[in-house]
C-alpha cells in the first residue's frame, strides 16, 4: 500500500507545537475527527492530501491503533491531552497551548494547534 | 427527562438556556474536580475515550451557552459564571461539551474555559440536573464573551 502521501501540519496563528508530519498507512489509515458538526474541514483536507480515511468520532468509535491523526476542536482542557496521552498525533483547530490536568502529555512532537486548512501542506 | 429530585426553584425572572441530566460520572472525575478544580461534561454520544474523566449528560433544553453573569446550577447548587471563552457555546451546543473551572479568574485563559469562583465545584452524581440560567433584565456587555 504505497498510495498514501505525507503532509506537514504547522501551527496557525496563536498556535503551539508541531510541525507534525502525518503519513497514514494500511495499518493506521484513519483521520479521526473528534469535532462538532461532522468531519472538520481540516480533517477532510488531511484525508484528501494523504489518501487517509476521514472518520467521525462522534458517529462511531475507532480503535486507537488505527488512527493516523486525531483532529479536535478542543478549548484547552480535556481532548488536548487525551489523544497525546494515548500516543496519537493530535491537531487542535483552536489555538491552545499545554494546560489542564493532562498538560504533561502535550509535547510539540505529538501536538499542534491553531491549525487551519491552509496549514496542511503536501510534504 | 428532568430529574424529579429537589431543585432550587427558578424565579420567573430567570431564563433556562440549557438543562440536562447527568447520566454517568467517569472514574477520573473526582481527580479532576478535587485535584484541579475542573469539571468536564460531554454528551452521551461522545467517543468512549472521553468518558473516564467526564460527566456524561443528556440535554432537554439547549438554546445557548453561558456568558458572564449567568448562573450554573448543578445538583441544586447555584454558581455564578465569572468568564467564558470564545468556543464554549459551539462546543456545548454541538457536543454537549463544557469545561467548568473553579479558578476564580476574571478572564478565560483558554477558549473553552468557563470560570467559576474557587471551591464551588463538587463531584456530580448520576441523576443530577445541570442548568444554565440567565437573569432577566440588563445583561452583561458583549465584550465579556471574548
Amino acid at each position: 500500500m504505497s498510495d498514501y502521501k505525507s503532509v506537514t501540519i504547522s501551527k496557525g496563528r496563536g498556535g503551539w507545537g508541531g510541525p507534525l508530519v502525518i503519513t497514514p498507512t494500511a495499518d493506521k489509515p484513519l483521520i479521526y475527527s473528534v469535532t462538532g458538526g461532522g468531519i472538520h474541514p481540516v480533517a477532510a483536507r488531511i484525508a484528501e492530501l494523504t489518501g487517509g480515511q476521514a472518520f467521525d468520532g462522534f458517529k462511531s468509535s475507532a480503535p486507537f491503533d488505527k488512527i493516523a491523526v486525531a483532529v479536535i476542536d478542543c478549548g484547552g482542557t480535556a481532548r488536548v491531552g487525551v489523544y497525546p496521552m494515548k500516543k496519537v498525533m493530535t491537531v487542535d483547530v483552536h489555538a491552545t497551548s499545554p494546560a489542564g490536568p493532562l498538560a504533561s502529555f502535550i509535547k510539540e512532537e505529538i501536538f499542534v494547534s491553531g491549525v487551519g486548512v491552509n496549514d496542511v501542506v503536501e510534504k | 427527562m428532568t430529574s424529579s429530585t429537589t431543585e432550587s426553584p427558578v424565579t420567573v425572572e430567570e431564563e433556562v438556556l440549557y438543562s440536562s441530566t447527568v447520566t454517568a460520572v467517569g472514574e477520573q472525575v473526582a481527580t479532576f474536580v478535587e485535584g484541579h478544580g475542573i469539571l468536564v461534561f460531554f454528551g452521551v454520544d461522545s467517543p468512549v475515550e472521553l468518558h473516564d474523566f467526564s460527566a456524561l449528560h443528556e440535554a432537554t433544553v439547549a438554546t445557548a451557552g453561558p456568558r458572564t453573569g449567568d448562573v450554573i446550577e448543578l445538583g441544586g447548587a447555584r454558581i455564578p459564571v465569572l468568564a467564558v471563552g470564545s468556543v464554549v457555546e459551539a462546543n456545548l451546543l454541538n457536543l454537549g461539551h463544557i469545561d467548568l473551572k473553579a479558578n476564580g479568574a476574571p478572564e478565560a485563559d483558554m477558549p473553552g474555559d468557563v470560570n467559576l469562583p474557587v471551591d464551588t465545584l463538587v463531584v456530580p452524581s448520576a441523576g443530577d440536573t445541570f442548568r444554565i440560567l440567565r437573569p432577566a433584565g440588563p445583561v452583561a456587555s458583549p465584550e465579556d464573551r471574548s
